[in-house]
């Protein structure tokens, strides 16, 4: 009887429990912030508003908001899960869009980036097999794929509406799109789904290939159907299976025949990029890539995607013929073949006509992302690429309305390679930890480290130093200043002087001065001088206590050349790939003064925004990665390497069957500790031919003794100078500690100004019926927040005009006539040009502090 | 009073052919018995590598990767964006051939496969080609052996609670054949078509999402306690959920065979005839039930024993428990095949080793058994 009894309990609480799953747990009560959402882009009507822009808040402390974060690993699939159930406050890494309906109904906030971009690639060979035929070698075939698809339907359908449908080979409403706008808006109007369209355009080209519509329906050559071979995706986020079965129910419904080939990257990479591609393996094949960060400039995308002489170097992009005039502009604008801004974005306009034309990719979707966080969490994140990626991110997490306190967040993977910044982890989610213990940097070249990336415009701000100036040569498309810190000027030459080291030679270990290298005198293309604060080596320290010194900057570069040189201890040849590729266009850095700290920095590489091109020569990663270097473990890891027990990278520590170094854990770390105290013993100088000018016997001293505490007290080596420290680190666990850094120089809130994204709401308004052939007013209405947009933060209204059949008549710009309120005059003649019916007007506002345009739209009766 | 007659010289000589036969006769069978599982070791071990490699054709999903990961990483390089295309081409095969070069590419894959089953054979279980231990090493030795005390907790806890509790149950429910509770778990052992990692998404959201009162995964509470008594108590805490996973998914069907398996052995003629006589009830149990059964229960506990090795692939996955088979699930993933080798030959070996003893432990166990008869 008792066993029945405690039967029926447990067969009680197992149904108790299982009622329970299947309500799932309600939504928490906690408010609920409004996000922007992305809405149906290309016809996209108003931008969604965040929260406007909070106060700064006031505050004595130094170094992060919190006092400690515990990052650990946490399963995607059960993210959300565990930030209603309380056992985590952030989910850092970013979730695909198919998952936003999820984060919504859990009462959660979440960041929105952007996750990557998918499109069909397509094959562009003639096949080897004479009687196969390989329709999309037919350049007009391909551009019909433009109209073959829907792509708002899939953004509903599969996306949950949360990406934005993609038509160029930039990214949808970022910088580059912005700039193009009129462009892109027509070029997204003349390519509209249209399956009609697309049908007669394959049919007229079908048939001169000698193709013939079978009874059935098919398209035949020779008798025989024509078959295409569509490599799906079916791994990764799964959203390409459904994207891939989409495609071909379409390519089928104009005749074609396809055999879907459902496969895993590894599975579809050699077929894809590893066959030759005219014999005939595939036709098509859903490609995808990821974003690196806030890009501003996206001009190289037209060589990278379409050309023969793309980065990709191999197939499918060897084989495809490209228009002349395409190859011309699209390897010009990567070379930076140009004069001037104008000419560039004329040049980039035609090229995105042309690329449309051509081809070779289809692009069907730029992926928005989320990562979800607890009501009372706030977040700073990359518009781009999300938190993980966003430096500020670390710097502004917080509780709101909060100072310290513990959070949890959860992430992707931890510890997924060794930790080291010369040649260690990579991954987003180490990368994100090692920049909450460093100083900031864009993330546009490991050069800028010290400047604080923007995250919401892809700018830098300077973070640790006191002024810089640009010069470039004339003639180069540089803007000037985009956000108003930066003394640039343009000159006619920028002569390098006698002593700047360009070079370095390992068997002295000295650098190799301009005088040396090039005898006969040299320039470069710009110039960077930066000059560091007067206290900058009472205020800055590192994690152990040190101050930081000149030769922390000149060991970080030191270290990069050395590398590369055979004649080096240390040598590595996957080190020497990279300084083979940064000699050519490197002119040479000089130390002018070392109190206060003034570097000048030299090169033939510029980027178009004047921030990106100053070089502050943080001691950073060299390679850049994320983290910096003192020079002390720099010192005890060069140690290590030249005995051969470790090595810094996976290729050198492979070739030689030993450990790659990790500055965190595992076997790395007694060999690192056996060098730090033969280093401390002997008051080890690295490079002594050149640092020992930096250093004096008591910073050495200082330095060891420090390095062997912090050791004692963390066991790993891992130290920096940003806000947070890595305070334990448990690998087998994937679990880690950070702690404030109450020693770092900042208080907290220095960028609590960039809490929220500063994105524009725009309202359109006007008449309702427009005559023709008579002026016509409408009204813009910038908003952020509640309030009205500052109008000094915005570049620009541009405004579209659409006729009745969905064509562009005129582009132009609003004018401004109030705080955050301007107008858009059409003239006599542009409504004459208007037909009775219906027509609209758009308008994009180009706001200066985030990166993202906000469009609306009005529709409109025309009369005669 | 009787006298003992001394063995006869033939008696001597005859007993001492028979020791030697006997001895000769275990030598041959060791031999034979060693050489063949060595064999089937190699062979084993030859056709784990051949099938990691698909017979050659991971090669060329590596090297679409590397292309891909080495044009993916200088397309994103601004240096590299003003260079040269055809500089640019040169630098980028030439990290393509270096990358390859690390993993191997450039020696043919059936000197390679050669290379791993000699290395494999011997115990020398190299180096990963993509994957590092938790504290960043590269050595297989090492990545196994940082996951092994997680999988055998993970394993030792539920396998050994299951087998225990299985046998005791279902000798209990042999004894009350047709009742309620043995209706119950033949009713229920279909359940075990269910696999464990499914048991565990339903425990996750019962008890960590619903309930709240156990966690979602992990080994250990982040960040773990640092005393070792609490450190202990996270681990349990966060064991009970895999291993309740389990332990459910193979718990009715386990029973359900070791009582039909009493069962079989109840009925026996010799058993009823103890019975007749009048044995006691525990008695009849432990010598004519269990007994007879003793050469089957060690066979499988010591199968369970070396299964612990291989840890539970998708619900060390589904729990995020550091274990090996999670490590065994990414090493196939990325096609690292000298983890998976190195796993495999372990496994081998143990299972050969197993195989082995258990031929005398038969016979130790079992009179009617003779090894090398």
């Amino acid at each position: 009887m008792k066993m029945k009894k405690a039967f029926n309990i447990l067969s009680l609480l197992v149904i108790l429990g299982l009622l329970l799953a299947a309500c799932a747990p309600a939504a928490t009560d906690a408010p609920v912030e409004e996000q922007p959402v992305a809405t149906d882009a290309p016809a996209v009507t108003e931008e969604a508003a965040p929260a406007a822009t909070e106060e700064v808040p006031s505050t004595e402390r130094r170094g992060g908001w919190l006092d400690e974060i515990d990052f650990s690993v946490v399963s995607s699939d059960s993210a959300v899960s565990q930030l209603q159930a309380g056992a985590i406050d952030f989910y850092s890494f970013n979730l695909s869009s198919n998952t936003l309906q999820d984060i919504k109904d859990a009462g959660l906030n979440y960041t929105q980036s952007y996750g990557g971009n998918y499109g069909i690639s397509l094959n562009p060979a003639v096949f080897e097999d004479a009687a196969v035929m390989n329709p999309f070698s037919n350049r007009k075939i391909r551009e019909a794929l433009n109209w073959l698809i829907d792509r708002n339907y899939i953004n509903q359908e599969i996306y949950g509406g949360g990406s934005l449908p993609k038509l160029l080979p930039i990214t949808t409403q970022l910088v580059e799109y912005t700039n193009l706008v009129d462009t892109a808006r027509t070029l997204e109007t003349k390519y509209a789904y249209d399956l009609e369209k697309a049908r007669a355009q394959i049919a007229t080209e079908m048939e001169a290939m000698g193709a013939n519509l079978g009874e059935d329906g098919k398209w035949q050559i020779d008798g025989e159907p024509v078959t295409l071979i569509f490599l799906i995706r079916s791994d990764g986020d799964g959203t390409r299976q459904p994207m891939g079965d989409y495609v071909s129910n379409q390519l089928e419904e104009v005749g074609f025949t396809v055999d879907r080939q459902y496969k895993t990257s590894s599975e579809a990479f050699p077929i894809w990029l590893g066959s030759d591609a005219s014999s005939g393996q595939w036709n098509l094949y859903t490609a995808g890539y990821l974003p690196s960060g806030l890009t501003r400039d996206e001009r190289a995308n037209i060589q990278q995607y379409y050309l023969p002489s793309s980065v990709q170097a191999g197939e499918p992009f060897i084989s495809n013929v490209a228009d002349p005039e395409l190859q011309q502009l699209g390897d010009d604008l990567a070379q930076g073949n140009f004069a001037n801004k104008e000419e560039r974005d004329a040049m980039l306009a035609r090229a995105l006509e042309l690329a449309l034309e051509d081809s070779l990719f289809v692009w069907v979707v730029d992926q928005l992302v989320y990562a979800p966080y607890n009501s009372n969490v706030s977040v700073t994140y990359d518009l781009a690429a999300g938190y993980e990626v966003a430096f500020m991110g670390n710097y502004n997490l917080r509780f709101v309305d909060q100072e310290g306190g513990t959070m949890k967040v959860g992430t992707n993977d931890l510890f997924t390679q060794p930790w080291n910044t010369i040649a260690g982890s990579n991954w987003v989610w180490d990368s994100n930890i090692m920049r909450a213990t460093s100083q900031g940097a864009t993330g546009a070249s490991s050069a800028t480290a010290g400047m604080m990336g923007d995250p919401y415009t892809g700018l830098g701000w300077p973070q640790r130093f006191e002024s810089a100036s640009i010069e470039y040569q004339a003639g180069l498309p540089i803007t000037n200043n985009n956000l108003g810190w930066l003394d640039v000027q343009e000159v006619d030459e920028i002569p390098v002087p006698e002593d700047a080291w360009v070079d370095w030679d390992a068997t002295t270990q000295t650098f190799i001065t301009a005088a040396q290298k090039f005898p006969e005198g040299t320039t470069a293309k710009t110039k960077s001088v930066v000059v560091y604060p007067a206290d900058l080596y009472e205020t800055v320290k590192w994690h152990d206590g040190s101050p930081i010194s000149v030769a922390d900057f000149v060991m970080a570069f030191a270290i990069f050349l050395d590398r590369g040189k055979p004649e080096s201890a240390i040598y590595d040849e996957s080190g020497a790939l990279s300084v083979d590729a940064f000699l050519p266009s490197f002119k040479g850095w000089r130390i002018t003064s070392t109190d206060p700290l003034t570097i000048e920095y030299y090169s033939d590489t510029y980027a178009a925004d004047a921030e990106l091109n100053v070089a502050p020569l943080w001691p950073g990663s060299p390679t850049g990665l994320a983290g910096e270097n003192a020079w002390q473990v720099l010192a005890v890891s060069n140690l290590s390497e030249e005995a051969g027990e470790l090595a810094y990278s996976s290729d050198k520590a492979d070739a030689n069957s030993i450990e790659q170094m990790s500055w965190v854990g595992g076997p790395s770390l007694e060999i690192l500790k056996k060098y730090m105290d033969q280093a401390q013993a002997e008051s080890y100088i690295p490079y002594e031919a050149t640092l020992g000018q930096f250093l004096t016997p008591e910073e050495v001293t200082l330095r060891y003794e420090n390095l062997a505490k912090w050791y004692g007290d963390h066991a790993h080596f891992w130290i920096g100078t940003g806000p947070y420290y890595l305070d334990q680190v448990f690998t087998t666990e994937k679990s880690l500690v950070l702690k404030n850094f109450a020693d770092f120089p900042d208080l907290a809130n220095r960028w609590s100004s960039f809490s929220d994204p500063k994105r524009a709401r725009v309202i359109l308004d006007g008449p309702g019926q427009v005559t023709a052939g008579q002026e016509s007013i409408f009204d813009v209405t910038v908003n952020l927040g509640d309030d009205a947009y500052p109008t000094a933060d915005i570049k620009q209204v541009k405004y579209i005009l659409y006729g009745s059949e969905g064509n562009v008549l005129e582009v132009g710009n609003a004018e401004a006539v109030g705080e955050g309120q301007f107008q858009v005059t059409l003239s006599a003649d542009a409504t004459s040009q208007l037909e009775t019916g219906s027509a609209k007007l758009e308008v994009a506002v180009v706001p200066i502090p985030v990166a993202i345009p906000a469009f609306t739209s009005f529709e409109f009766v025309v009369v005669k | 009073m009787s006298v003992i007659a001394p063995a006869s010289s033939e008696q001597v000589v005859a007993k001492k052919k028979s020791a030697f036969s006997t001895v000769t006769r275990m030598l041959r069978y060791i031999g034979m018995r060693v050489l063949t599982l060595f064999t089937t070791v190699v062979i084993g071990v030859y056709l784990t590598i051949l099938i990691a490699n698909m017979g050659g054709y991971v090669d060329q999903i590596i090297r679409g990767q590397i292309r891909d990961t080495i044009t993916q990483s200088v397309a994103n390089n601004p240096t590299m964006r003003n260079m040269d295309p055809d500089v640019r081409r040169k630098l980028i095969e030439e990290q393509i051939a270096l990358e390859e070069k690390r993993r191997g590419l450039d020696t043919p894959v059936a000197i390679r496969n050669f290379r791993h089953l000699t290395n494999a054979i011997q115990l020398d279980l190299g180096r990963a080609i993509n994957m590092t231990s938790d504290s960043g090493s590269k050595q297989v030795r090492l990545i196994l052996l940082e996951r092994l005390p997680a999988t055998l907790l993970l394993m030792g806890t539920s396998q050994l609670f299951l087998f225990f509790s299985s046998i005791y149950i279902a000798l209990n429910l042999s004894r009350n054949y047709g009742n309620f509770w043995d209706k119950l778990v033949i009713a229920l052992s279909p359940t075990s078509a269910i696999p464990s990692w499914f048991y565990g998404i339903f425990l996750i959201l019962i008890f960590a999402a619903g309930f709240k009162i156990l966690p979602f995964g992990g080994m250990v509470s982040s960040p773990p306690p640092t005393n070792p008594f609490n450190y202990s108590m996270s681990v349990l805490q966060h064991l009970i959920l895999p291993g309740s996973a389990l332990v459910i998914s193979s718990f009715f069907l386990s029973v359900y065979n070791y009582r039909t398996f009493f069962l079989i052995y109840s009925s026996e003629d010799y058993v009823d005839m103890a019975r007749a006589k009048g044995l006691h009830a525990k008695d009849i149990e432990r010598r004519y039930i269990l007994r007879p059964t003793l050469p089957n229960i060690i066979t499988n506990f010591s199968l369970l024993i070396i299964a612990l090795w291989t840890g539970a692939l998708f619900t060390e996955t589904v729990f995020l428990w550091p274990g090996l088979g999670r490590t065994l699930y990414q090493a196939i993933g990325l096609y690292d095949t000298p983890i998976i080798v190195g796993s495999t030959i372990i496994y081998a070996y143990l299972l050969a080793m197993t195989v082995f003893l258990l031929d005398f432990v038969y016979a130790a166990v079992d009179p009617r058994v003779r090894v090398g008869n």
